[in-house]
């Protein structure tokens, strides 16, 4: 009878629920490593060295946020075994990249995110912003929160007469580049300044780094400023929906970004031009796009592996990013492609 | 008179034969369903909030250390990452405290607890205040920030600390007080089933042998039947009340105390690692100094890996202090934030996974072994109270054709 006892119980434990699966497990390889460039990506990049190192005892991988400008210089020259960029190469750069590598250069999209457009203002929770407005308020061709133009998409705010003050980064950056392509090609009849890493239109404050522009914005009544949406999120500003004058206005989420990378275009060497004609998928077209450029012959196995490990499931999450599925696998296949 | 007294003798015999059976229905269906409710309380009550309970005194120290980190990434361009990363952490911290302390309050309480977890609010509004002052500060001040940070740290380490500590104890005392209500109750099963299953057993038996020599029958095979399903579920009803508390004891022994003993020094290793920020905060104040050496004492004892990686730890803590101490705070600083092995930041990240790997396998174990506890009792009320039904169905089977002769 106890034997009978036992068979039940040992059935009993049988129907015991699976283990949940662990991670994958990082495929190591050992030795030194390292990169230079994007400021942007340093928080992803901190997280995945820690986990690589944590998991692969004998690597040993190094990144300065130098910048993306300082980054490619220095790829180019070449120095490290990869450099990271807010931005894809073209013209010569490409060229000299090429030559560094002695055949091509791969561009490896790992880190996605929204910029997003922090503001404070009195009584106002939520705004809606098209993107001629928003190229109109940083243009300072519309100086106060009532202003028709804000108030013809948030016709349920009480919108106070608080002079606008726009907070733009004073060094050159990413963020920059990205918001002010955003702009040219969204918004080209009211934003004639151009894109680039430097800011260009005249009026409004420059702060130093996206932390002091978040600072600004949080200490100045009626300011409005661009920063990688994290910034936003943990000190705590509302942020701008975006969104054409009918609608719908999105929100600065990851799903959203991962919508607008959907319908990019996409080179055969994963060169991103996003699409910014509006929101009507509910994606959220003001992007960041951080690279990793290598070279697709002679990288070595460490580089590969960390790069890999960046580029999975595991180092996607670790980072945050917004990357799509479909894009996210496209680009570790393209890692794997390297020698 | 001989006739007479035989159908007589048979009702009573019958009768008391059935009414042993029917209490036993009636104390094992009672005792199981207790001690399904107390393994329930344990495993879903007294264990998560012994949990908690650990989390919350971690939760307090690392949010300490985080604020640490904000104040020491100060303005500076070069650590806004590192920065931006601590207020995310500090956040977190703080969310999982106030989740922590409200799951405290729900699962049931007593007086003490309540008064704690308001102690424990009270004192947070108070830090979270200084914390503010001193990032408000900092831009225009730094003696102004270190000031309120001082409060504010002490606020944590002289007031919260204490509290979460005697919230962990009392919640462990809990744990413990539940686990002897359920031996309590599981010794009161083995009472039941020694005196009403032997009673039950001994008359079966008894009718069985009177049956025979009375009508001149070997066998009465639904008295037999009876029997053999009265020994089965006596043999059935001691086994799993004995498996189920081996199981539920070995998680609570091999898994949930070491668990909840590594979750403290884990939450010391976080506020060890946040004195060195301290003393470089502090502008190089030797108490942090001492703290550290206090703390560091203990983690030194852990297992053999986590432990060399906290040795790695404090070489670059001395390292960290030397440069502090020669002036050269910016190359003390890039130690403390750098992510190179022998840098601080990583080294205290490799202590930390090779502890949170233990803690994850043993809490693990323990959610393993509260399922396995509860699987063993699935149907432990049902099974029996069936059981003895039929058990009193087969008595009233095996007397009948024997009361119809009298009839």
């Amino acid at each position: 009878m106890r034997v009978a006892v036992l068979i039940l119980l040992l059935a009993l434990a049988a129907c015991s629920a699976p283990p949940e699966p662990a991670p994958e497990p990082i495929s190591c390889a050992s030795g030194t490593t390292g990169g230079q460039g994007s400021s942007a990506q340093t928080s992803a990049l901190q997280a995945w060295i820690k986990a690589y190192q944590i998991a692969c005892p004998d690597a040993t991988i190094a990144y300065a946020g130098t910048g993306s400008g300082a980054g490619v210089r220095a790829f180019l020259d070449g120095e490290g075994d990869f450099a990271g960029t807010d931005s894809a190469l073209s013209g010569q750069d490409l060229r000299k990249a090429a030559e560094r590598c002695g055949g091509p250069v791969v561009h490896l999209p790992l880190v996605a995110g929204p910029i997003a457009l922090a503001y404070n203002v009195a009584g106002v929770g939520e705004l809606r912003l098209t993107p001629e407005t928003i190229a109109e308020i940083f243009s300072g061709k519309v100086t106060a929160w009532d202003d028709p133009a804000i108030a013809a998409t948030n016709p349920l705010a009480a919108l106070p007469s608080t002079a606008i003050r726009t907070i733009h980064r004073a060094d050159g950056s990413g963020t920059t580049d990205n918001f002010t392509r955003y702009l040219a090609a969204a918004a080209p009849g009211r934003w004639p300044h151009g894109a680039g890493s430097t800011w260009r239109a005249p009026g409004g404050t420059g702060e130093k780094g996206s932390h002091r522009v978040v600072a600004a914005v949080g200490r100045t009544d009626g300011a409005i400023g661009y920063v990688e949406s994290s910034y936003a999120l943990l000190n705590d500003l509302p942020v701008v929906r975006i969104g054409p004058a009918g609608g719908p206005f999105t929100e600065p989420t990851n799903s959203a970004v991962a919508g607008a990378l959907l319908r990019a275009t996409i080179t055969d060497d994963l060169r991103i031009a996003p699409r910014y004609d509006g929101t009507a998928d509910y994606a959220y077209p003001l992007v960041l796009i951080s690279y990793e450029l290598v070279c697709r012959t002679g990288t070595p196995a460490l580089t590969r592996s960390f790069l890999a490990y960046a580029a999975g499931p595991s180092g996607q999450a670790a980072a945050g990013s917004a990357l799509p599925e479909e894009l996210r696998t496209r680009v570790e296949q393209s890692v794997l492609a390297l020698t | 008179m001989v006739r007479n007294e035989t159908p007589v003798r048979l009702r009573l015999l019958s009768a008391l034969t059935a009414a042993a059976a029917a209490a036993l229905l009636l104390a094992t269906g009672l005792v199981m369903a207790r001690v399904q409710d107390q393994v329930r309380v344990i495993g879903h009550q007294a264990a998560p909030q012994a949990v908690t309970a650990a989390g919350l005194y971690f939760a307090l120290s690392d949010l300490d250390a985080q604020a640490t980190r904000i104040l020491l990434a100060g303005d500076e361009d070069t650590l806004a990452g590192s920065r931006l990363d601590a207020l995310g952490a500090y956040r977190e911290r703080g969310r999982q405290i106030d989740a922590g302390l409200q799951d405290l309050l729900a699962a049931g309480a007593g007086d003490l607890e309540r008064r704690l977890v308001t102690e424990v609010r009270d004192g947070l509004a108070v830090y979270r205040q200084r914390i503010g002052q001193a990032l408000a500060a900092q831009p225009h001040s730094a003696a102004e920030a270190l000031g309120h940070y001082t409060q504010a740290t002490n606020v944590l380490h002289l007031d919260l600390l204490p509290d979460a500590a005697r919230l962990r104890a009392v919640s462990e005392e809990r744990l413990t007080r539940a686990y002897e209500a359920k031996r309590g109750t599981e010794a009161t099963a083995d009472a039941v089933v020694v005196l009403l299953g032997g009673a039950l057993l001994i008359l079966l038996a008894g009718l069985q042998v009177w049956l025979a020599r009375r009508f001149r029958r070997t066998w009465n095979p639904a008295l037999a039947a009876a029997t053999a399903l009265s020994l089965a579920l006596l043999v059935a009803v001691s086994s799993v009340a004995g498996a189920q508390e081996r199981r539920l004891t070995g998680a609570r022994v091999d898994a949930l105390e070491p668990y909840l003993a590594l979750s403290e020094l884990r939450a010391v290793g976080y506020d060890a690692a946040a004195d060195t920020s301290r003393y470089l905060v502090s502008g190089n104040l030797a108490h942090y100094r001492e703290d550290f050496t206090v703390k560091s004492r203990q983690l030194r004892a852990l297992d053999p890996v986590a432990g060399e990686r906290w040795q790695a730890y404090e070489r670059g803590h001395e390292r960290i202090l030397a440069l502090t101490d020669a002036g050269r705070r910016d190359e003390a600083i890039t130690v403390l934030t750098g992510i190179r092995r022998g840098d601080a930041a990583f080294d205290f990240a490799y202590f930390d996974a090779a502890v949170a790997a233990v803690t994850d396998v043993q809490k693990t174990d323990f959610d393993r072994g509260l399922r396995d506890a509860e699987r063993v009792l699935t149907g432990a009320v049902v099974l029996p109270v069936v059981t003895l039904v039929v058990i009193i169905g087969l008595i009233g089977i095996g007397v009948r054709r024997r009361l119809a002769e009298y009839r």
